[in-house]
């Protein structure tokens, strides 16, 4: 329990250095991990009630070669298709921003730092050493945040490819 | 020649007889007793004259005697009095010494109490407590200036007041109080009011928080406020009796407070990006819009599409049912010509369900990039202030930073929602699309199986 307390006054002190931009990468990199752990749920586990649903009715089928078989089997396909890369470029949009929010927090502390030196002049480097720190850290986590993702996103993207392309198949066609 | 001597001795004697005598010189014998006459009497003139001269002269000498009489006396005057300053200054040195010896360490007091006094004017002429008792500092410079001078001594009296001063501030920095007093209002009137007084940090009326100008010693209400729930501590503390209140204190006095009219709020620091930040927000509004525009179509025609896909009969409202009305409309074609039907039927449908979505994309493409420029804008504008004033005062160069980094982050502000827009409204489309080019044959072959 004190271990967790502790833990959480170092994030807390982590997050009020970072100032407001690192609360929003925050929020940003939490969507997208819940976005991520959600894709790679279904690619384990409802895609293979899917697949096996698709699967079954295209062999409960007695026509599997007429012109309607093949377009039955293409849109299956697309369906399948379109499940699993659901949500896939929203990830990759949501990996995109982290840097760009890092960015932005760069520019904010650096706008802090100047603030300050235009009241205080540019001899206290103490006062401007909070600007300073807003302006690292956000990019540091951005950074991080995006690294993270990407790893993520490459594995689904390609796991995705690779179930279409078995899914085609899986579902044969007789001439 | 004999007639012109008589001829101008008779204008000699003329001349001769109007001056002195009337009588009329008849011959040259009575012209001649005449002029002896005269000169007797010149001489007579010339010896009172000398007479007189002399008896001057003798004047003048026993002026003189008695001028260097004076002097001497003068000169003997001035010694004497030499003398005496010598003496004097002996007997002043000799009781300055005495005095000193007799101060003893009553002199180090007086010098404690002239640092003290000019201390405490220091402290008292910033401190917010003077609001409400004026004019202490004044008697404490008034009492420091007469301990530097040693030729007066502090009463008893005086050397009392100091300490009272002192106590006072000690006393009233730990009390909240309430005394009336004029405020300068932000319109500029003067106005008396009730005026709380929270220690030596802060001071409020009317729930809001006031400056305590050193240079005029009067009370102005602060030309911007802190935000809105530090302004409720602030009436409360006026209107509440006794219990407790929560309140923000600025522990420096009010010089947080001060610096905070300089922060730029949200409107001041979007004007600072100048033109381009203007241009970037513009361009951002424009892509907000036609966001909006395509996020209510593609929501009616995706719905509409959906609906389409659960029931049989192919409507005339939506892409995919116009698609599929291609079979119906051609119940005999074979499957080739069905399928170029079918394609140019889709090709019709595809642009309007992703136009304008590229225009999107291209402003979350451009906003950063014209951040860029206004960061370049902004550096050539502090280079130049560099060159014309040089490196010496930060302020002069922080226009043109801030408008460097305010445009970066308009810039920023607009990209990163475009993109996140972007990417949602091209998933819906793409989705959309992908129902049109590859199930719509599906579809309309699954249909012709159940009625089959």
């Amino acid at each position: 329990m004190l271990a967790f307390w502790e833990m959480f006054e170092a994030v807390r002190g982590f997050m009020e250095t970072g100032g407001q931009v690192l609360t929003l990468i925050a929020g940003l990199i939490f969507i997208m991990w819940i976005v991520i752990l959600e894709r790679i749920g279904f690619a384990f586990n409802g895609y293979k009630r899917v697949e096996k649903q698709i699967v079954s009715a295209w062999n409960k089928r007695d026509d599997h070669s007429s012109w309607e078989a093949h377009q039955i089997r293409e849109a299956q396909v697309s369906r399948a298709s379109i499940k699993l890369n659901q949500h896939i470029a929203f990830l990759g949009a949501l990996v995109a921003l982290c840097p760009l929010l890092g960015l932005l927090g760069t520019v904010t502390g650096m706008i802090e730092v100047f603030d300050v030196m235009a009241i205080s002049g540019s001899g206290s480097a103490r006062s401007m050493a909070s600007g300073v720190s807003k302006a690292t850290i956000p990019t540091m986590a951005g950074m991080v945040g995006a690294l993270s993702g990407i790893f993520a996103l490459t594995w689904l993207q390609r796991n995705a490819k690779r179930q279409v392309e078995l899914l085609e198949d899986h579902l044969e066609v007789h001439r | 020649m004999l007639k012109s001597i008589a001829k101008s001795l008779v204008i000699a004697s003329a001349f001769a007889a109007s001056l002195q005598v009337n009588a009329e010189p008849v011959n040259l014998d009575e012209l001649l007793k005449t002029l002896e006459q005269g000169k007797m009497f010149q001489s007579q003139e010339n010896q009172r004259r000398e007479a007189e001269f002399k008896a001057q002269r003798d004047q003048q000498v026993r002026l003189l005697n008695e001028a260097r009489n004076e002097r001497d006396n003068q000169i003997k005057l001035s010694e004497k009095l030499e003398t005496q300053f010598e003496e004097n200054e002996f007997k002043t040195a000799d009781l300055q010494e005495a005095l000193d010896k007799r101060m003893g360490s009553l002199k180090e007091l007086f010098g404690v109490l002239q640092q003290v006094a000019g201390d405490a004017k220091n402290k008292f002429s910033t401190s917010l407590i003077s609001a409400q008792y004026a004019g202490r500092d004044v008697v404490m410079d008034e009492l420091a200036q007469k301990m530097g001078k040693s030729s007066k001594l502090a009463s008893i009296e005086e050397i009392e007041q100091v300490w009272f001063a002192l106590q006072r501030e000690m006393t009233e920095s730990g009390k909240v109080a309430t005394f009336n007093a004029p405020v300068v209002l932000q319109s500029g009137d003067k106005v008396e009011k009730e005026v709380v007084r929270v220690g030596a940090f802060n001071l409020v009326a009317d729930g809001k928080y006031l400056e305590y100008v050193t240079e005029t010693g009067t009370l102005a209400e602060l030309s911007r406020q802190p935000s809105e729930r530090f302004l409720a501590g602030a009436a409360n503390i006026q209107t509440g009796n006794g219990e407790l209140v929560q309140f923000a204190l600025d522990p420096t006095g009010g010089s947080i407070l001060g610096l905070l009219v300089q922060a730029p709020d949200l409107k001041e620091r979007v004007e600072q990006g100048g033109t381009v930040g203007y241009i970037i927000l513009a361009v951002g509004l424009v892509g907000l819009l036609i966001a909006l525009i395509r996020f209510v179509g593609l929501a009616v025609v995706g719905a509409k599409m959906h609906s389409q896909l659960k029931s049989d009969v192919a409507k005339d409202n939506n892409p995919l049912g116009r698609v599929m009305k291609v079979k119906d409309d051609n119940p005999d074609a074979d499957v080739e010509a069905l399928e170029l039907k079918l394609s140019e039927a889709i090709l019709r449908e595809v642009p309007k369900l992703s136009r304008f979505l590229t225009f999107i994309k291209i402003i979350s493409v451009v906003a950063p990039l014209m951040g860029l420029l206004g960061t370049v804008t902004g550096m050539i504008n502090t280079f130049q202030a560099i060159t014309l004033f040089g490196t010496g005062d930060p302020k002069l160069m922080a226009g043109g930073i801030s408008q460097a980094l305010v445009t970066t982050v308009l810039g920023l502000v607009v990209a990163i929602p475009t993109v996140l827009i972007y990417t949602v409204l091209n998933t819906r489309s793409k989705n959309l699309i992908y129902i049109l080019q590859e199930q719509s044959a599906g579809i309309i072959a699954e249909r012709s199986e159940k009625g089959a």
